[in-house]
């Protein structure tokens, strides 16, 4: 039995991979079900339920080959109608889960299934990755997150809302079983968590960055990378009185200049942000995709820089001509907003160094803790502190394609490059992985453009910051997968119970 | 000597009598709240930078209070949030004090306006305090001066309720009767035999009205409401530290904690020993 504090909030639409458990606005282990792919240690995709996949010339017809040997755990055979059932389902379930691009999905017999897009989208495999299948037979969607039936590693006991949820293992299961019989996860805060942790209560608790310098009797503090790049978006266009489709105003006529920008990228020095705000746990940011194979190396600028970067503002005509420690430029001081989620420390303690920083370049960022109800009306016309973990390279479509004025949390600087855009879409369009991987570098910087640092500059990432756990030290995580900070059960199959004693470290 | 003016005049600064003590007891608290204000002022920009060096550190001779989590020195924090508590108690007990005014006198001008005063107070009074301090305070768009309006509009009524009722008392008196049949305007009556009258509990009104406004101000960005987060302001410092409890850190909660409640204490001696002076039943002690 392992007791683990939950990474994610407790699920409040329950465990139902079609609202959202497991896969959406954050994806991971969904335990319950089995999903089509699981990641490799090295964060490569394999196979979990599928035996083999293949991908139309055109792009928009997916076939995927499925084991025959999986059952539920009620006993009834996992076939490719339910794979089938589970994606359709999806496209209507109006949830975190973005399935618009699939027209449907057919069984052709037991074990192949054709998925049909509108669109091509090299992506949907990460869409194949995280969507647990659910059985056609047993799925309602009313009742189904508070009584789940699947195929995964563990089967569904119970489920204390507020408190806790209890899974044991399935005896049935296809793959290798895990060594733990039971799962308890308990839904507490980080605070609380820790609480949990000194008082040798849980096994596995996640706790905040700023406890990364504190030691319980009996535990190991262990953090994990998660490509969670935490960075600053800059509205992009000049502010003109044009507003949003909800009415809010757009632009800014501090960051839609580009060396305002360049300057924050090249003056910023991120290595004291990483000591000093993360605690080192964690690394440098420049392009919000650093740690990703999607990321491109040659879009980073060098920096920090200083005295360079305060070269690009007075090339610029950012002056400090009256004497008060702020540019100006044509009687527009170098001053902008920067909102940040106020219940966020990290986000806050990353806002507060920025905007000491930015001071000694001669640029003043006014800073604004708010609840993101704010933010999103705010976010088209002042800088926002975003934290983005897309394992999904659809996300970076989104992020870095224009788009409308839709009140979103995509693309909020209402960044449009037609060039960029092109990229975009030949990255999805592609058939294969590895010349989407090519497009997707491309997009970031191709010598020329991109929304890269080196191109259009269009963020100021900051750090990527791990996810730190403290787990009890007869607990053998054995090898987590390279993106385990926001999945730390994803390698539930290795973990087991070591004896204290016995164990050196 | 006496034995009675020995019973008065123990302890230390025997030398002086009850009178001088009074005064200085008011003339030295009001210097320290005047110091916390005009230092917080004064204060700003250095020492509430961050410095990620010197995390988490306890109270030493560096750092009296101690640092937070950003390295920031916990002393200049809380003087920065006391000065803005102070600020926000004196604009609202201020403004409080003019509304107090204006509606006690409107209530002695006839049987309709008294009657209307007492439905606005009875108003006020029936919604819980804070909840109104919160919905004003957003509805005015927040930020500090969301909360100083808050706090301003909310705490008129009590002291509306004794004014009235004092003025009351007043209008049963012989020399307001004389000078009605004299043929003096209501608004002369008022302002010219009424209003003198009020002074002296309009005086303590007000003072005892700030340690209430101080404290509100506190809870309401306690709840984090108004401002945001890495303001200084003492409500927002005490539910940080709430936090870092259970690491440990408890100069965070501490300090700022203690200096709340000496702030608010000084304000009540300060009502107190004003009050001793000025209310000529007790003027003579």
């Amino acid at each position: 039995m392992v007791n683990v504090n939950s990474h994610t909030a407790e699920p409040e639409t329950g465990f139902d991979p079609l609202l959202g458990w497991g896969c959406g606005h954050v994806n991971f282990e969904p335990l319950v079900q089995s999903t089509l792919f699981k990641s490799a240690d090295d964060g490569s995709l394999i196979n979990d339920l599928a035996t083999n996949y293949s991908v139309s010339s055109d792009g928009k017809t997916w076939t995927v080959n499925i084991r025959e040997d999986v059952r539920f755990t009620d006993g009834e055979k996992l076939t490719a109608r339910d794979v089938a059932f589970t994606f359709n389902t999806a496209i209507g379930s109006n949830s975190e889960l973005d399935m618009s691009n699939l027209e449907k999905a057919t069984a052709i017999n037991n074990t192949v299934v054709k998925f049909e897009l509108k669109e091509p989208q090299s992506s949907f495999i990460w869409r194949l990755r995280y969507v647990g299948i659910v059985p056609e037979h047993a799925y309602k969607k009313e009742t189904y997150g508070s009584n789940p039936i699947g195929s995964g590693p563990y089967q569904f006991v119970q489920w204390n809302k507020g408190q806790q949820a209890i899974f044991k293992l399935n005896e049935d299961y296809y793959g290798k079983k895990p060594y733990f019989k039971k799962i308890t996860m308990l839904f507490l805060d980080k605070d609380t968590a820790f609480a949990a942790v000194k008082s040798g209560d849980v096994d596995i608790a996640e706790v905040e960055i700023s406890y990364a310098n504190q030691t319980v009797n009996g535990y190991n503090l262990i953090s994990l990378p998660a490509a969670r790049a935490q960075g600053v978006s800059f509205p992009m266009q000049n502010n003109t009185g044009e507003k949003s489709l909800k009415g809010d105003p757009i632009g800014n006529n501090v960051t839609a200049d580009i060396a305002i920008r360049k300057a924050l990228n090249l003056g910023i020095d991120r290595k004291a942000l990483l000591e000093g705000v993360i605690y080192g746990k964690g690394d440098v940011e420049y392009t919000g995709v650093d740690q990703r194979e999607f990321g491109n190396p040659d879009a980073r600028i060098r920096g920090p820089n200083l005295e360079e970067a305060k070269k690009i503002l007075e090339n610029a005509g950012w002056k400090d001509t009256d004497g008060d420690g702020i540019r100006e430029k044509n009687g527009t001081k170098a001053q902008f907003k920067l909102y940040y989620s106020s219940a966020d420390q990290t986000r806050q303690a990353l806002s507060v160094a920025v905007s000491e920083q930015a001071r000694e370049l001669g640029i003043k960022v006014d800073l604004v803790g708010a609840s993101w109800d704010e933010i999103y009306a705010n976010q088209y016309s002042s800088a926002v502190l975003y934290a983005y973990s897309s394992i999904d390279t659809f996300n970076l479509y989104l992020q870095y394609h224009s788009k409308e004025a839709d009140d979103t949390y995509k693309n909020p600087g209402l960044y449009n490059n037609p060039i960029v855009d092109g990229y975009l879409e030949a990255a999805l369009r592609a058939t294969d992985q590895d010349q989407a991987t090519k497009y997707w570098q491309l997009a970031a910087y191709d010598g020329n453009t991109g929304f890269g640092p080196a191109g259009d500059v269009t963020w100021l990432w900051l750090v990527t910051i791990d996810y730190l756990y403290m787990a009890d030290e007869t607990l053998d995580m054995g090898t987590p997968q390279r993106n385990a900070g926001a999945d730390i059960l994803g390698n539930i199959y290795e973990w087991k119970r070591v004896n204290a004693a016995s164990s050196t470290s | 000597m006496s034995t009675a003016l020995a019973t008065v005049n123990r302890g230390l600064f025997r030398g002086l009598n009850l009178r001088q003590k009074t005064l200085m007891i008011i003339g030295s608290t009001s210097l320290l709240l005047l110091a916390i204000v005009v230092s917080s002022v004064y204060l700003g920009g250095e020492p509430l930078q961050t410095n990620f060096g010197s995390k988490n550190l306890a109270p030493s001779l560096e750092h009296p209070f101690g640092t937070d989590w950003m390295g920031r020195d916990m002393f200049a924090r809380t003087l920065e949030g006391l000065g803005l508590s102070i600020l926000v108690g004196g604009l609202a007990s201020t403004i409080s004090t003019i509304l107090t005014i204006f509606l006690g006198l409107l209530s002695s001008t006839g049987k309709t306006a008294d009657s209307f005063v007492s439905w606005l107070v009875d108003l006020f009074l029936s919604i819980p305090h804070l909840l109104l301090i919160i919905l004003i305070s957003i509805g005015m768009g927040g930020g500090a001066k969301g909360v100083v309006i808050g706090v301003a509009l909310t705490h008129w009524p009590s002291l509306t309720r004794v004014v009235r009722a004092e003025i009351k008392q007043l209008k049963t008196q012989e020399y307001i009767h004389i000078s009605r049949n004299l043929g003096r305007s209501k608004i002369w009556i008022a302002t010219k035999h009424i209003l003198p009258h009020l002074v002296p509990q309009i005086l303590l009104g007000t003072i005892l009205m700030f340690p209430h406004a101080i404290l509100h101000e506190a809870s309401v960005t306690f709840l984090g409401f108004g401002l945001s987060p890495h303001e200084p302001a003492i409500g927002i410092i005490l539910s940080e530290s709430m936090r870092y409890l259970s690491a440990g850190y408890w100069w965070l909660a501490f300090f700022p904690g203690l200096s709340l409640l000496i702030v608010v204490l000084a304000f009540d001696l300060i009502g107190e020993n004003l009050g001793k002076l000025m209310n000529p039943k007790n003027a003579h002690e």
